[in-house]
């Protein structure tokens, strides 16, 4: 058959889980973090550290894998895991209390700021992670159209694409806007005040042009019935990929086996 | 036009939904062009205010909610901050609508106002989330006040405070640069944008 636009436009993924019907990855994504919290109450060794979280963080690795976005998704777990190392580091050298675990020279490492380094490391790694997942396996427009098709205003679902297709815009005028003006010779390069004062031409017209264009767009979306009411019609359809029941039922069974987990570590 | 009712379906206009996204955009692009210039501040509250100012709270605050929902998909950690920039949005908005924003001395309380509840709503997201060090530019002074023997929240409060100040003046100044030079037929069509129109 030939490929018409309307074919082209829609998502057709091979990945099961990765085909996951938008509101069944929230899900997930809601029942995980919920299960870190609880996690993170479980201390163990003898500093009472909650180490159960490195573990559970195996999870998002797993469930990235097998979705087949653990490529994509590296770029986005990097920047968190810098994050993470660096506040653990900070937690664990600046927050006094408890035993003196380490020491070299003025660096003194006490077992409360190890614990709450990671803790707090540990669980912006996990909870930050699971939505790494869910924004790399979905794209925009499932996201948007998942929102509609869930009784929300489509004006909202503009809203949220326009927004992401307007940065991709901006970055570009912003660009070019730099390279025009270092041409008229504001510079770009020097001590802080030099760079400072780059900052109030680069942004001004970017800012009025958007202005201006948002102005025009006004008449081109209402030519089109933008505002009118009744029914909308869609071009791209939203697929689910059959396995939704299974995955909300395994998802549940984890947290439920988690949480009584957690209740009996109390009880004995 | 004195007695004017505000209701929250009033102010979300065609215009004004076609200025979140431009609000949004502009946070972002804000943020980045401050890290492309090495500037020690963030810069990513520029859109919320301006739009803030034009079209009001509601608005204001539907860009600040957005610009960190569109940021978290790529930096799940801003996800924690959008109070923030919510609540910059909601008091930008009703300033501009109480016209805080027509005389010089009117402003500078206002952005005293917005820079105070910015961080009053900030700094507990820094502290009981991040621990007091969220890996920005801001945190290392954070982290060597900290070592220095400062109690956690004297020490955000005093790094942040500094920095909040400058931002949110740099972003007042910008968004009322532009909207200085938007002509008056098209500030007309802004919930809040009658009261930037000069008489001549």
């Amino acid at each position: 058959m030939e490929n018409t636009y309307i074919e082209k436009i829609q998502i057709r993924k091979k990945n099961k889980l990765a085909a996951l019907y938008p509101s069944t990855k929230m899900l997930v994504v809601v029942l995980y973090s919920l299960c870190t919290f609880v996690i993170g109450t479980i201390k163990i060794t003898k500093y009472d550290l909650p180490l159960m979280l490195i573990p559970w963080y195996l999870v998002i690795l797993i469930i990235c894998y097998t979705s087949g976005a653990l490529h994509k998704s590296k770029n986005a777990l990097n920047v968190i895991l810098g994050l993470s190392l660096f506040i653990l580091v900070a937690q664990a050298f600046l927050v006094p209390g408890g035993a003196l675990i380490w020491k070299f020279g003025f660096l003194k490492m006490y077992q409360k700021g190890l614990a709450t380094g990671i803790s707090l490391a540990f669980m912006i790694m996990d909870v930050g992670g699971i939505f790494v997942w869910l924004f790399q396996t979905t794209e925009n427009k499932e996201i948007a159209s998942a929102l509609e098709a869930s009784g929300m205003n489509h004006k909202i679902s503009y809203i949220f694409i326009s927004s992401l297709q307007m940065i991709d815009v901006l970055g570009k005028n912003s660009k070019t806007i730099m390279n025009a003006q270092k041409a008229r010779g504001i510079e770009t390069e020097g001590n802080l005040i030099v760079r400072a004062k780059a900052f109030f031409p680069a942004l001004v017209p970017l800012i009025l042009g958007a202005v201006i264009g948002s102005e025009e767009r006004v008449l081109t979306l209402e030519a089109r019935g933008f505002a009118c009411k009744g029914p909308k019609t869609h071009i791209f359809k939203l697929q689910k990929s059959g396995c939704e029941p299974r995955v909300k039922v395994i998802a549940i069974i984890v947290t439920v086996f988690i949480i009584g987990g957690r209740i009996a570590l109390w009880i004995l | 036009m004195e007695n004017k009712k505000h209701s929250m379906k009033d102010d979300f206009t065609m215009l004004a939904l076609l200025i979140i996204p431009v609000g949004v955009a502009i946070n972002f692009v804000g943020a980045q062009i401050a890290a492309v210039l090495k500037l020690p501040i963030y810069m990513d509250s520029i859109g919320t205010i301006f739009s803030a100012m034009l079209c009001g709270p509601f608005v204001g605050a539907v860009a600040g909610g957005l610009t960190n929902i569109v940021t978290g998909i790529t930096m799940p950690v801003n996800f924690a901050f959008m109070p923030v920039n919510i609540v910059i949005g909601l008091l930008t908005g009703f300033l501009s609508r109480k016209n805080m924003f027509a005389i010089w001395w009117k402003s500078i309380v206002s952005v005293l106002l917005i820079a105070f509840v910015t961080i009053a709503v900030s700094s507990p997201i820094v502290v009981l989330v991040y621990g007091g060090v969220t890996g920005s530019t801001t945190s290392i002074i954070t982290a060597t006040i900290m070592a220095a023997g400062a109690n956690i929240w004297t020490a955000v409060i005093g790094t942040e405070g500094v920095f909040t100040l400058i931002d949110k003046v740099v972003a007042y100044v910008i968004s009322l640069l532009v909207i200085k030079v938007i002509p008056p037929r098209t500030l007309i069509k802004f919930g809040c944008g009658e009261h930037f129109i000069q008489e001549k």
